[in-house]
């Protein structure tokens, strides 16, 4: 339940120097994106990991509330030195629901995502708990946090005429990679780029009732079910793109039907989702037209993944003759592989490692090494790693007070300051842990 | 349980305080539950605020129990029983009757599944409502239980006496203990047997907790049935002899 905390251990202290060397040598390469910036970021959030654990144990027993109203006892003892009392509103909620515009000031705070946004930009992107909570609460609240915010910096500033740079968001179990990615998905999407977003690449490598053998390639393996589920999502998240680009190649699907050079890439969708068995194929096509026409400039391309470490794990599918499939050999996961290379510009890719769905690692494991292994972490090399870690205080103040505004703390004694410790005791400020515990309280 | 623990204390002679030795034996009555402590250990205090009251505020019956207690033996506390404000007994026991085989981590995980999902249902209720019905809608998901099961709770029980070669349905007055059971059981019982085979334990204990509260549903009428015997057999009462 409780969230492991501690000193890290020796083993991932010298993971994590040995990864700040390694990004050492190829910083140089990089200088020119964006200065030592993300070297100094990344060395700081190293060695952050292990304050933030220790700082969540440190607060005073009178002073718990962190920057909002103070204890009238308290009150008494500052009169020399009035603090500014800010209402407890101003902690979590902000107003400002355009990503573009967060910055330091709306750290800790929850932005509100229209539901028109949340129907076009996140047909699929989004957790399955916390769809549950937007169901619940019928509104999309998400927390503007830093490792978002610095992300957003960096696109603001991308190069488009250099080649698309890599971040990737790691960090434990719960701590919020894949908020962070939607955060990101939505301010691109504001921002008018193309989303590729595939919600969790481990839903490719497990769990796959049907498996076709490729048209296009004998040695490869389609998932009919999953593509034309993920062209649709597609089709609803980048609809004004679909008419706008137009493929370069011909491409004959079978004896009757093809798609002639110069027509809209939304033919090849629907190609995809009206016949189910070329679903795979009809991915590939996009994969490979957007990387092609993405230097152009007609648009800036996003690509989101989440659970990256599914391209290059092992997977549970086996085939007839119970023979392992490995990943290489199931057509979307050997284009995304290629998607995911940075030798195409005017764009951006950004993914998350998630050890929640993946295969054969250990629960524990959360460090890029780990989770991608070697031939994975050589094939992103080089790449920005940006940390995601647990709540800070004020943050856990603002989640606290936006469940409070929301009535979903019911339990009488949630309310009091005891309470409150409890809550941070038993979820270690762990997001995933604070909200499950919310959840029946 | 009892006969290996028994062996064990014979050979700490030494040790021997407090434990029951043999105890009053009626003919034909074996004892089935009884607990290795004697009547002298007092049961553990978990509470913290009773420890974090001063000692100025203090009553002298209070005084005094504290005095004792530092002299007295006191039971071990059992891992389940912990001094965090959201503990709740009536939950706990609950937890206990619906775990099977000792898997308390998967008793648990259905208890808070349930909570949770009648809180998102009565939340959902609170959302499509009126501004008026809004205030009678109850989303805390603990009072709803805690009164879901007071409904359940039977006044008058039925139970089989042996006269005269028959046995007889006899209503009879329940202690308040029996009455928690009953009521728990039945309602555990409802939710295992009369779903559908795919539908899982959080879903239908949730919807029959939810009915319960409102007094309606199966486990509130197994209750009335139950009072309908008691008074249809009313004339049985004066076989009862306690």
């Amino acid at each position: 339940m409780r969230e492991r905390s501690g000193t890290p251990n020796f083993r991932e202290v010298g993971r994590e120097r040995n990864y700040g060397r390694q990004f050492e040598s190829t910083s140089c390469s990089l200088e020119t994106l964006r200065g030592s910036s993300a070297l100094y970021s990344a060395g700081t959030m190293l060695k952050g990991m292990t304050r933030l654990i220790s700082r969540a144990h440190k607060l005073d027993r009178g002073r718990f509330l962190h920057t909002g109203t103070q204890t009238p006892q308290t009150i008494a003892a500052h009169l020399d030195n009035p603090a500014p009392v800010e209402s407890p509103r101003a902690i979590s909620r902000t107003s400002e629901s355009d990503p573009a515009k967060h910055g330091e000031q709306q750290e800790g705070q929850h932005y509100n995502i229209p539901h028109q946004d949340l129907k076009t930009v996140f047909p699929h992107g989004l957790p399955p708990r916390f769809v549950m909570q937007v169901k619940t609460f019928n509104e999309a609240c998400l927390m503007v946090r830093k490792p978002a915010l610095e992300l957003l910096h960096y696109l603001k500033n991308t190069n488009f005429a250099h080649p698309a740079v890599r971040y990737i968001l790691y960090g434990e179990k719960g701590t919020g990679k894949t908020l962070s990615l939607c955060h990101v998905v939505h301010f691109c999407a504001k921002q008018d780029w193309l989303i590729l977003h595939v919600p969790d690449a481990h839903r490719w490598v497990k769990n796959c009732r049907d498996l076709l053998q490729s048209t296009y390639n004998k040695q490869r393996l389609d998932q009919p079910l999953e593509a034309s589920t993920w062209l649709k999502n597609f089709r609803t998240s980048n609809e004004r793109f679909l008419s706008q680009i137009k493929v370069q190649e011909k491409y004959v699907w079978n004896k009757r039907e093809s798609t002639e050079k110069g027509s809209p890439l939304g033919d090849v969708v629907e190609q995809g989702i009206t016949r189910v068995r070329n679903a795979t194929d009809a991915v590939g096509i996009v994969l490979k037209e957007l990387r092609r026409q993405s230097s152009c400039g007609i648009f800036h391309l996003l690509v989101a993944v989440d659970g990256v470490n599914a391209l290059w794990g092992r997977t549970t599918l086996k085939r007839e003759d119970k023979s392992p499939i490995a990943p290489e050999e199931l057509a979307f996961i050997y284009n995304l592989r290629k998607m995911v290379k940075n030798d195409w510009n005017g764009g951006a890719i950004v993914l998350t490692l998630s050890q929640t769905g993946s295969l054969f690692k250990p629960r524990t494991a959360y460090m890029p090494q780990e989770l991608l292994g070697e031939e994975g972490f050589n094939a992103l090399d080089p790449f920005i790693p940006i940390l995601v870690s647990n709540y800070n205080p004020k943050e856990f103040q603002s989640c606290i007070q936006y469940y409070l505004e929301n009535n979903w703390l019911q339990h009488e004694k949630a309310h009091t300051e005891g309470g409150m410790k409890e809550l941070l005791f038993l979820s270690n400020a762990n997001p995933g842990q604070l909200e499950r515990l919310c959840a029946y309280l | 349980m009892a006969a290996p623990s028994v062996k064990a204390v014979r050979g700490w002679s030494g040790l021997a305080l407090g434990v029951r030795g043999v105890v009053l034996r009626l003919p034909g009555l074996t004892q089935v539950r009884w607990s290795r402590y004697g009547p002298e250990f007092q049961d553990p205090q978990t509470d913290k605020e009773y420890y974090r009251k001063p000692t100025a505020q203090l009553t002298e019956e209070e005084k005094y129990e504290r005095e004792l207690r530092k002299t007295r033996f006191i039971k071990a506390a059992p891992a389940t029983k912990t001094s965090s404000v959201f503990e709740d007994p009536v939950v706990s026991k609950f937890t206990n009757m619906m775990m099977k085989g000792g898997n308390k981590v998967l008793a648990r995980h259905l208890m808070t599944q349930t909570l949770e999902t009648v809180k998102r249902k009565q939340f959902e209720k609170y959302h499509a409502a009126s501004a008026k019905e809004q205030a009678t809608i109850e989303r805390n998901p603990y009072t709803i239980f805690h009164q879901a099961l007071k409904n359940c709770e039977p006044v008058i029980g039925l139970v089989s006496i042996l006269k005269s070669g028959r046995f007889y349905q006899v209503p009879v007055p329940l202690a308040d203990r029996r009455r928690r059971f009953l009521a728990m059981k039945w309602m555990i019982t409802e939710c295992r047997e009369k779903k559908h085979r795919r539908m899982l334990m959080p879903e239908k204990l949730s919807h029959e907790l939810l009915q319960a509260f409102h007094n309606q549903g199966p486990v509130v009428k197994r209750k009335r049935d139950m009072h309908k015997m008691a008074e249809a057999n009313r004339a049985l009462a004066h076989y009862r002899w306690w």
